[in-house]
């Protein structure tokens, strides 16, 4: 065939490096309904519930049973899952109707339910009820702190600058799994020398996850993932039972966490029983709810390409992001793994949670060059700093985040630098150089950093641990070197997690260890004129605003 | 019948000891505390204590300057988790709450333990009997009843759903 001009043109377009395929309901290639989901149902007898989604409780799999045991309010339940989905499905952008009165139908709905209500929204209907269900009244973001070559100091200085921008939650993790204990050390000394009250995690295996926030090392975890069907549960090394027990584990020492699904993760794992990806992740969430923690992260996540290579795979990711605010769990919304070659998908990506807004927009946005993401690559990073505060700035919406000044940036990154230094020094660990410190200040990849031992700082990492090195420690070599503000912040992150206000949905902590959280400072959205507004938020807005790139009027030359 | 009768009983013990009907004479858990008491670092710090009973304010930069401070002494308490148990649940999340109440019992648990009991729970790990010698000493060592039956249950679908050690 001759071709066309016009279409040889378009074929050579980023976009159409994207890889999509037909949907393909046996193999779980399906967004949001397969021929095979459960349709919803609901027995009740004497408060227990003995038959779910069409399935009797002798037949239940250990998620089912998780659920009917823990997940679902019952006392509701009969009466919620007698009603037509499309009403509880108004009651998400029905103004008139308060967030705390939705959360009474839909915590008493049961995974096919959720999905069947899902299953009405358009993605325009999906952001008018994240703008109403999301559980804090500001939204917030996270960003992942990281580098190819797990370098503490450039961790450091990344995590102050990240910090510095207004990201709420900081997740780092390793290129080598054995530097762990520098990665949570480097961030939590970079993120409260950015800005005092960043949360931060260390995303790593479960045992050793839990070990490094037992010693004060992190102050939050994310990665405690749940699977929607048996098979990738067991396969995942897991029970409902054991990662039920773990979340109780990390609340008895005071350490915030949420667990973490997406949709797709089944059909990778190659268990997805025929169903959709919505119909799973229903479960996931119901899964989170069961077991008491306070939030999940989800939205396919590092599964991206799964349902964005189905028809309405982006429409069931927001759909999921939802269903989770709507078990009245604090949400988390991905978008923290490239998928697409096109900027215009990319960006598309996260323009319901951005204009709908989230508990944390991203999770997390990339604080480094994708290329030293070791999350294998975040939907945005650095470079897209200015892209976000402009269409902040268009569209008067926040996205957690906001300009800094370079001369701020090299400040804080210098002093971030020095303070890890000064604790390096003082825990004995393998000492960090002027040219280090000076290297980090100005880097923006890790090659920009001069070389260190590996084998020694890996060495003095599993060193650390077998010394029973703690916060408090960091804290007195931070106070013996004299970095009193530093070594305060992260004493005071310490006396939070004796309090535990951190540990109630959705909190984050302002500046002055103010908590923030759906108990204090719930999502009051009732339509126009209400709720959080960045427009409305005199100091945020000046941050969007009043940016380097502006030109005033009165400088130009007529 | 009686997989339900259990569960009703589980469930009865959560609630009775969410309600804070509990023998013990600790003043703290006859108070209930509420979304009018949160944020209790605002509000309560004076009655808020470390593991080993210092009060916030006993813990500044010089003492740990000056080693008075244990390195894990900066740890949540029993007490401060069923406090803000008690906030969660008259937000109305239930179960957060109960995931405090399990936690509170926790507490007590040594680091290192407590790691080997969550790997216990993993599929395939454990026979029937390894997790019910867990969940007595959960009970008898720790007065942990809630996590004890937590294991108990456990126990009991890992039997019936294939989960236990050999089943694999």
């Amino acid at each position: 065939m001759k071709r066309q001009k016009r279409f040889e043109k378009l074929e050579q377009r980023p976009i159409n490096k994207d890889v999509i395929v037909k949907e393909w309901p046996e193999e779980g290639f399906v967004a949001m309904k397969s021929p095979n989901d459960p349709e919803p149902s609901i027995k009740v007898q004497d408060g227990v519930i003995v038959e779910m989604d069409g399935k009797k409780r002798e037949d239940f799999d250990l998620i089912d049973m998780y659920i009917a045991n823990y997940g679902i309010n019952i006392a509701n339940a009969e009466k919620v899952m007698a009603m037509d989905s499309t009403k509880i499905a108004k009651m998400l952008i029905d103004p008139n109707i308060s967030h705390k009165e939705v959360l009474k139908y839909t915590t008493a709905m049961t995974p096919a339910k959720g999905q069947d209500v899902i299953n009405q929204l358009d993605f325009g209907e999906m952001i008018m009820g994240a703008k109403k269900m999301r559980e804090r009244r500001k939204p917030a973001n996270q960003s992942h702190v990281t580098n190819y070559i797990d370098n503490p100091v450039e961790l450091a200085a990344d995590a102050a600058e990240a910090a510095l921008r207004g990201f709420a939650e900081e997740e780092t993790t390793t290129a080598v799994s054995r530097d762990a204990p520098f990665n949570a050390l480097s961030v939590l000394v970079g993120s409260q020398t950015g800005r005092p009250g960043v949360l931060h995690q260390c995303s790593v295996d479960e045992a050793t996850e839990l070990q490094l926030g037992m010693r004060g090392l992190t102050s939050y975890a994310e990665t405690i993932s749940v699977y929607g069907t048996d098979r990738s549960f067991t396969d995942g090394d897991d029970t409902p039972w054991s990662k039920g027990f773990l979340a109780s584990c990390y609340a008895s020492r005071g350490i915030k966490m949420r667990f973490t699904s997406g949709s797709g993760s089944e059909v990778l794992m190659g268990y997805p029983e025929g169903k959709s990806m919505l119909y799973l992740e229903a479960r996931c969430i119901l899964l989170a709810k069961a077991s008491g923690v306070q939030g999940l992260q989800n939205g396919s996540l590092s599964c991206i390409s799964i349902p964005t290579a189905v028809p309405n795979g982006l429409r069931e990711v927001l759909g999921e992001n939802l269903l989770c605010m709507m078990y009245d769990l604090e949400s988390a919304t991905g978008s923290d793994q490239s998928f697409s070659h096109s900027s215009m998908r990319r960006t598309w990506r996260f323009m319901g949670q951005f204009i709908g807004g989230t508990d944390f927009i991203c999770s997390g946005y990339g604080a480094e060059p994708n290329p030293d993401n070791t999350f294998a690559g975040s939907n945005e990073d650095v470079y897209d700093y200015d892209d976000i505060h402009f269409l902040s700035r268009d569209y008067g919406q926040s996205f957690g985040i906001h300009s800094i000044k370079e001369e701020e940036a090299i400040n804080v990154r210098r002093k971030a630098a020095k303070a890890l230094q000064v604790v390096f020094k003082g825990l004995g660990l393998p000492s960090i150089t002027d040219e280090e410190v000076e290297a980090a200040t100005y880097a923006d990849v890790h090659e920009d950093m001069p070389k260190r031992d590996k084998v020694a700082d890996m060495k003095a990492a599993q060193d650390m641990m077998d010394r029973g090195i703690t916060a408090v420690d960091v804290i007195k070599a931070l106070a013996d070197g004299d970095v009193n503000d530093v070594a305060e912040a992260i004493l005071n992150l310490q006396k939070q997690k004796v309090v535990g206000d951190y540990l109630q949905t959705s909190a984050i902590f302002d500046e002055n260890w103010h908590v923030e959280s759906a108990v204090n400072e719930g999502n009051d959205y009732m339509g126009p004129g209400t709720g959080y507004r960045l427009y409305d938020d005199p100091d945020e807005w000046k941050k969007v605003t009043d940016i380097p790139q502006v030109i005033d009027p009165e400088h130009f030359d007529m | 019948m009686s997989d339900i009768n259990d569960l009703v009983k589980s469930i009865l013990k959560q609630v009775n000891q969410s309600d804070g009907v509990t023998t013990t004479t600790d003043s703290h858990s006859e108070k209930q505390y509420g979304v009018e008491d949160y944020p209790l670092y605002e509000q309560h710090r004076d009655i808020i204590k470390t593991p080993s009973g210092k009060s916030l304010g006993e813990v500044t930069l010089d003492d740990i300057k000056n080693n008075r401070i244990d390195r894990k002494d900066l740890r949540i308490t029993a007490e401060a988790l069923k406090m803000q148990g008690d906030v969660a649940g008259d937000a109305g999340r239930k179960t957060l709450q109960m995931n405090f109440d399990r936690a509170a019992e926790l507490t007590k648990i040594p680091d290192d333990r407590l790691l080997e009991m969550y790997n216990a729970l993993r599929p395939y790990r454990s026979t029937k009997d390894e997790l019910l010698e867990i969940a007595e000493e959960l009970r008898s060592k720790y007065d942990a009843t809630i996590c004890a039956n937590w294991f108990e249950e456990a126990a009991k679908y890992y039997e019936s759903r294939k989960k236990l050690k050999g089943d694999k």
